[in-house]
């Protein structure tokens, strides 16, 4: 499909012909317009205005609105002035409840402006806003991607917000993964039934609907405190594909132009909504995102009936051609708006379908040759819903699987490896012991011992315990000086993992062995080389002295006979 | 051997890089010290800061080395660490009598005082990665946002550059307990750094604003529902979340 910088002029066209004029109209009927007249007449202007006026005008626009003064009538009483008491926070049940009575008052207000209608709401039921974080972050976490990173974006002087190249993670939650966005679902109502899914139509869960508004309102407030860095948005798929989409690039569009965020925005590219709209929301967002989901094109047949494989490759295909013609664009007019500028990235599930190790990387592989993805994240399945069709899995996730594709992940991306270096058909999965760079190492141990002082970049990357960044600095500092062991400790190399496998000047740090099963021995850790001898599997034919067979300690008995000699 | 004893700034120990090549020091017998520690056989020369001097010496630096190792030279100073000030000294002495060019100045981490440089702007950038995720304001009366945390290091110009930036239509401060300095921001302006007591009593003065508690309150539900049970690994948490970052956050700081 042509996508262009001109494509942005004819934006109005497209509008006309594609159905965003009946968006507006929409937006007309369904309380769009209301929504100004409510905010104006509210004070939330002061929100909306990308010039702040001073914090005395401030408050008088607080105190004009009748609902804020409410809250202020709530909390004020409970707020301690002093900030002595900040650092350790006060926080009771006290003020979770007040906090939720003050947001579902909040959001009574928020349903006069509510575009979307919530089934909680058609019940008549009030759902606080407290509660909706709740069942939409719940029904979030399972999507693993969390980062802020590949954008970098200076803030222009007047709206809140910029982009930092690197990411940053605000904090980390009790699993140890970080929360750098605010990663909520649009909804958690949806018309498909995955097996694996928590949100499945046929799981009686509680369900909610954030407006856009509210959105827009909780990812403003939190980035102004620093709690996090953007706004993850997915959704369950509401009526259809294209309403569900149409109510992301609604949100989006609120967010960038009223809301005036300039942060981070990853959202999801629903599978099956026109191509117009994903092109659109691509404008406003830093990153996209398909969910490949499983693997394989059986896999997803098996557990997502209604998700085709074709179905997803298409919007990502899509978002592809519309980032390599931005690139053009933006070399030929500076201006040009961008494109999905920190690029796109998918996640799979693994554990959930019976595919190898080898299966996932390759598809890992092609992923980012064939459609030049960011990121592909995998995870472990955990799980959520009981279905014949899914496997048990009595140790948990698969966590330990996970780690190692990551590390595989890295492999491919950052150290020049291929997927079939890596693994093959007759070895399908990665080794549980080792991590896959040594385990490479140690089956290709003619390449090895390689002189840090001379070999290659690309060689010394393939080190065991040399990463990308130590194989940078080794590089540079070995231009002005000769590097010995000492030296190498002190820029970053792992050495009790690199020790085997490179020469400083042509010596090794020990005198050790090139053998593999010496090498894996030492490389495996204590506890893991119990295991190791004990379930049989070794590295060399089994022999009555392996290690792991002398567990046993003699009896008091025999030790007495050795030492009187009579046996 | 000579030292030269100046303040603990950037400022302070250009003036005194300045004031050793005007006396055309033999470098590698020349030392530049911070604190007041005294050396034997050592001749004291203090040095005044002088800013038309020290804004020498840091235009040459950001010439000749490029503005990414500058930075790397003023990180390692912001350090608590007495040493650093020598450190910077030699490795700026190194990279101008090698004519490095700019982006190499700390390639060389084989000489002691580089990889020391090295060392201490790494620490520092840590620090200042880590105030820039786990710094947390808290919404005071009027829409002023107020953060406070103790680093070990004297990141805060850098922090506020970071905020200034991403925040500029916002009134914002941002103070540094342990060295009682607080950096301002007012909405629309140019951030400035104070150890006014004044301001911040006035501060202590203002509360809360009305709505701070329940957003406070939703982000630390939001924490613990985005956590997945089944993943649950606190030693993971606790070694990418430092703890004395932990107490000046909303979703750590103990439940009273």
């Amino acid at each position: 499909m042509e996508m262009s910088w001109a494509f942005m002029e004819k934006e109005n066209r497209l509008r006309r012909e594609n159905g965003l004029e009946r968006e507006n109209r929409l937006g007309r009927e369904n309380g769009l317009e209301r929504e100004n007249r409510l905010e104006r007449e509210n004070g939330l202007e002061r929100e909306n205005r990308p010039e702040r006026e001073n914090g005395l005008e401030r408050e008088s626009g607080l105190i004009k609105n009748s609902r804020l003064a409410k809250e202020q009538l709530c909390v004020v009483n409970t707020t301690g002035s002093s900030l002595d008491g900040m650092a350790s926070g006060t926080n009771s049940p006290a003020i979770t409840d007040r906090a939720e009575k003050i947001f579902s008052t909040a959001d009574v207000s928020a349903q006069n402006m509510d575009i979307l209608p919530a089934r909680a709401a058609q019940g008549g039921n009030t759902m606080g806003l407290m509660e909706k974080l709740g069942i939409l972050t719940d029904s979030a976490k399972y999507d693993v991607a969390c980062t802020s990173s590949g954008v970098e974006r200076k803030g222009n002087g007047r709206d809140l917000g910029n982009c930092v190249k690197e990411g940053i993670c605000h904090s980390f939650s009790s699993d140890g993964r970080c929360i750098s966005l605010l990663k909520i679902l649009m909804t958690n109502e949806c018309v498909y039934d995955c097996k694996y899914c928590v949100n499945r139509k046929s799981n009686d869960v509680p369900r909610a609907t954030f407006t856009p508004d509210e959105v827009c309102k909780l990812t403003i407030e939190f980035y102004r405190r620093n709690y996090i860095e953007g706004l993850f948005l997915s959704s369950g798929i509401f009526e259809s594909p294209t309403r569900t989409m149409e109510l992301i690039y609604r949100t989006l569009y609120l967010l960038r132009n009223r809301y005036r965020f300039n942060g981070y925005v990853h959202v999801k590219a629903i599978p099956g909504a026109p191509p117009e709209l994903i092109q659109m929301t691509g404008f406003l967002a830093d990153r996209m995102s398909v969910n490949l989901e499983l693997p394989t094109a059986e896999g997803l047949r098996e557990l997502a009936p209604n998700k085709h494989r074709r179905n997803i490759l298409t919007p990502m295909r899509q978002i592809q051609n519309g980032i390599k013609v931005n690139q053009h664009d933006l070399t030929v007019y500076r201006h040009a708006p961008k494109f999905v500028a920190g690029g796109q990235s998918t996640q799979m599930i693994i554990g959930a379908t019976g595919e190898s190790d080898y299966q996932i990387l390759n598809v890992a592989e092609s992923l980012y040759q064939r459609f030049d993805l960011k990121r592909v994240f995998y995870s472990a399945f955990v799980k959520v819903n009981e279905d014949k069709a899914l496997p048990a899995l009595p140790g948990g996730p698969p966590l330990k699987r996970e780690h190692r594709l990551y590390q595989a992940d890295w492999l491919l991306r950052f150290y020049g490896f291929q997927a079939q270096e890596l693994l093959d058909e007759k070895r399908p999965f990665f080794n549980v012991l080792l991590d896959p760079k040594e385990d490479w190492a140690v089956r290709h141990l003619e390449q090895f011992p390689v002189e840090v002082n001379r070999a290659s970049y690309e060689l010394l990357l393939r080190v065991p315990g040399i990463g990308v960044r130590s194989a940078q600095r080794i590089v540079a500092a070995r231009r002005s000086a000769r590097l010995r062991f000492e030296d190498l400790k002190r820029i970053g190399v792992v050495l009790k993992r690199a020790l085997y496998f490179i020469t400083c000047g042509g010596r090794m740090m020990y005198p050790t062995r090139l053998e593999e099963d010496y090498i894996v021995r030492n490389l495996t850790s204590e506890k893991d080389r119990v295991q190791f001898g004990s379930d049989g599997m070794s590295y060399r034919q089994m022999s009555l002295f392996d290690d792991g067979q002398y567990n046993i300690k003699p009896d008091p008995g025999d030790v007495c006979r050795v030492v009187t000699g009579q046996m | 051997m000579r030292v030269y004893q100046c303040e603990d700034s950037l400022e302070g120990v250009c003036t005194a890089i300045y004031r050793a090549y005007e006396d055309h020091a033999e470098h590698r017998d020349t030392w530049i010290r911070v604190d007041k520690e005294l050396m034997l056989f050592g001749e004291y020369i203090p040095v005044e800061t002088d800013l038309e001097r020290a804004e020498k010496v840091m235009r040459t630096l950001r010439r000749r080395f490029g503005q990414e190792d500058y930075e790397s030279l003023g990180l390692a100073l912001t350090t608590p660490v007495p040493e650093k000030a020598q450190a910077v000294y030699q490795t700026v002495a190194y990279g101008l009598r090698a004519a490095l060019p700019p982006g190499h100045l700390l390639d060389h981490q084989t000489d002691q005082y580089v990889l020391q440089t090295f060392q201490l702007a790494k620490k520092a950038g840590r620090e200042y990665g880590q105030l820039r995720e786990f710094l947390r304001f808290r919404e005071l009366d009027r829409g002023i946002l107020y953060a406070e945390n103790a680093p070990k290091c004297n990141v805060l110009p850098y922090v506020m550059v970071h905020f200034a930036d991403r925040f500029p239509q916002e009134d914002f401060a941002v103070r540094d307990i342990g060295r009682g300095l607080m950096g301002v921001h007012p909405a629309g302006g140019e951030w400035y750094l104070t150890d006014s007591e004044q301001l911040l009593r006035a501060l202590r003065q203002v509360g809360y604003s009305a709505r701070e508690m329940a957003y406070e309150e939703l982000f630390r539900y939001f924490c613990h529902k985005i956590a997945i049970k089944e993943r649950r690994n606190i030693g993971l948490q606790n070694q990418m979340m430092p703890k004395r970052f932990q107490k000046y956050t909303i979703e750590f700081a103990k439940k009273t």
